[in-house]
């Protein structure tokens, strides 16, 4: 992977293919988890693996109905967790130092902890903007951080959102860096992608998850997306 | 020259391990159609298979992610979980088809009808799968596979009249007189054969399960680049002689013996028995693909450990899926379905689901993050992106071409 301070969640981590140890394939990252500090800073905290942490991203019925097939072992709808400190390094793609076998699964406490979220809960949501599209959406999360030093130096933070009409993947990548790609699939993408912004998180933006929403107060700065 | 020896052994299995079933039916249907009129379809698949197949090897090579993986990682969960039944079903329907191509192979030699042979031949795709090495399947079948061969020598015997077939290039020659929409639907099949998803699933993954590093892209290359071609020459040649014996008579082929009866007739039962060799080894090598390129999707798409390369017990969930496609596979064509009208299924259900295959890996081919110096140039992305457009409109074309023309019946 290229060197970066600053990666995007969706394209850079989610649904990634995690290593163990001695190569061995583990799972993909299902979903990531987020926790809101103190100070009102979001950061990144974990990698979330298997069926609990993906079929909500799929649809809300499966989850549903996953929850139900599991009655009987009730911590089963429950995720298991990768700490960001596991992880060794992020490429094409997750490294991590322990094995499969040794990755907890979720304790209810902390499912329950209202100061933690997931990725797949921000992606998709409605966003309440005056200067935007009435159909946008949250598309990205922007962290600061180098992928695979989490945990070691400053913590990883969500500094920004990848806003605009369309679904979560569907920018593909062509949105945010230097990609030349197929000159024609870029021009497309970014045709469809016209009206995306990155707005910064701070004063006059509110991410309020329990609502469903993001709503901006007018006059924020939106910054194109860079081609 | 043990490299050099590694270059050849990698052609020679990529020319016989070309040709599936798909590929044996809707060619000789097409050459006893449509003569020589639709050679620019074959030849604009195999161009396509090799741009993919190529991008999809470089993606294999230098980051270890197979296709499966970028569909996901790109697409995102709900339309890669769109793209993996979607593929899964086509997949499974060329398995079927493989297997039943295998018992029809086998009926040709025995006279014992196929659907008592079926579950013998899953079973034995099964343990093939199960037990063998990757490149022994792949080396053994492929090289079996040659036996193929015996079309190209007996369209030669046939002495086809080469100035009669220089016309019939021309893609308006119909020389059939069928209808333009009959035509244009197996126009699509025969694409659809060429271009189907499963082969870069198992290319790519194949890569993986070999280990290819980013020395290997050259010998993956020349694979590519001569291997494929001289495979898409052997599906000429199959519709070649189909277009000498059969369209002159206004014959359409409607079975698997059909298919080999050219040979019979140019080069005798010895020439037959070869091609029969080359039935069953290219049908058995498809069926294997087929049967891992299931295997493979799925456990791509979910994360959990898949490949030869690791002991069974280490990939039990890859092995269970394969099992239960294999009984899935057996139990269809036990209820007495005909296999080539699964193959005929298939091939054109694979055309739909190509762009949701190759987007991804056009994109990926382009990233940095994954291929660093190796991302595509300015001629893999002109030709990948000509090939997009292409299997686009073939995608879009399918289920309307199937309905309006019954599927190809007028």
């Amino acid at each position: 992977m290229t060197a970066r301070d600053r990666y995007d969640v969706s394209l850079h981590l989610l649904d990634r293919q995690i290593v163990g140890a001695a190569d061995r394939l583990v799972a993909k990252v299902d979903d990531v988890e987020l926790t809101r500090l103190s100070d009102g800073r979001l950061v990144p905290t974990a990698l979330l693996v298997g069926l609990p942490a993906l079929l909500p991203r799929l649809s809300g019925l499966l989850a549903r109905m996953h929850r139900l097939t599991r009655a009987a072992a009730a911590d089963r709808d429950l995720p298991l967790v990768a700490d960001l400190g596991l992880v060794d390094e992020v490429g094409s793609d997750v490294r991590l130092n322990v094995a499969h076998a040794r990755l907890p699964r979720m304790e209810r406490a902390r499912a329950e902890d209202p100061h933690r979220l997931r990725v797949g809960d921000v992606l998709g949501i409605p966003v309440r903007c005056a200067e935007l599209p009435r159909r946008s959406k949250v598309l990205d999360l922007c962290v600061v951080g180098v992928p695979g030093h989490a945990g070691r130096d400053d913590p990883h933070e969500v500094v920004a959102l990848i806003v605009g009409p369309g679904r979560p993947g569907a920018l593909l990548g062509y949105d945010r860096r230097s990609e030349p790609g197929p000159a024609v699939v870029a021009g497309i993408v970014r045709w469809l992608h016209r009206h995306a912004r990155v707005v910064d998180l701070g004063p006059g933006v509110v991410l309020d998850v329990d609502a469903g929403e993001v709503r901006i107060e007018r006059g924020t700065s939106l910054l194109p997306l860079r081609g | 020259m043990k490299r050099y020896l590694g270059v050849l052994l990698g052609v020679l299995t990529a020319i016989g391990g070309f040709v599936d079933i798909g590929d044996l039916v809707t060619d000789a249907q097409v050459g006893a159609r449509f003569g020589w009129s639709m050679t620019w379809v074959v030849l604009l698949g195999v161009g396509g298979i090799c741009v993919f197949a190529e991008m999809a090897g470089r993606i294999a090579a230098v980051s270890h992610r197979a296709t499966f993986d970028l569909v996901r990682e790109r697409l995102g969960p709900r339309v890669g979980m769109l793209n993996l039944v979607g593929s899964i079903l086509v997949t499974l329907l060329t398995f079927i088809a493989e297997i039943g191509g295998v018992a029809l192979a086998l009926q040709l030699v025995s006279s014992v009808n196929h659907v008592l042979v079926v579950p013998f031949v899953a079973a034995a795709v099964w343990i093939v799968l199960w037990r063998a090495k990757f490149s022994s399947i792949e080396n053994v079948l492929g090289l079996l596979g040659l036996s193929l061969i015996g079309f190209a020598v007996a369209l030669w015997q046939l002495g086809p009249d080469w100035n009669d077939v220089l016309h019939q290039l021309a893609p308006t020659s119909n020389p059939g007189g069928e209808s333009w929409t009959t035509y244009a639907y197996f126009a699509v099949a025969l694409f659809g054969a060429a271009m189907t998803p499963y082969e870069v699933f198992f290319f790519s993954s194949g890569g993986v399960e070999e280990r290819w590093t980013r020395k290997d892209i050259g010998v993956m290359r020349a694979n590519v680049f001569i291997g494929f071609p001289l495979g898409g020459i052997l599906a000429l040649a199959i519709a070649g002689c189909a277009a000498e014996v059969f369209l002159p008579h206004g014959i359409s082929v409607e079975t698997l013996g059909q298919v080999g009866l050219p040979v019979a007739l140019a080069l005798g039962k010895i020439g037959l028995a070869v091609v029969v060799l080359g039935f069953f080894a290219a049908t058995f090598g498809a069926a294997c693909e087929t049967g891992l390129s299931v295997g493979y999707s799925l456990a791509q798409y979910f994360g959990f450990q898949w490949g030869k390369y690791v002991r069974p017990r280490d990939a039990a969930g890859f092995h269970v899926i394969i099992l239960l496609a294999t009984a899935l596979g057996a139990g269809v064509l036990l209820t007495g379905v005909d296999p080539i009208m699964v193959t005929e299924m298939s091939v054109v259900f694979s055309a739909i689901a190509l762009p949701l295959t190759y987007l991804p890996i056009l994109v990926v081919a382009n990233d940095p993050d994954y291929l660093g110096e190796h991302r595509n140039g300015r001629l893999a992305n002109v030709l990948g992106v000509f090939y997009l457009g292409i299997v686009l409109v073939v995608s879009l074309a399918a289920i309307p071409l199937m309905i309006v023309t019954s599927m190809g019946q007028h």
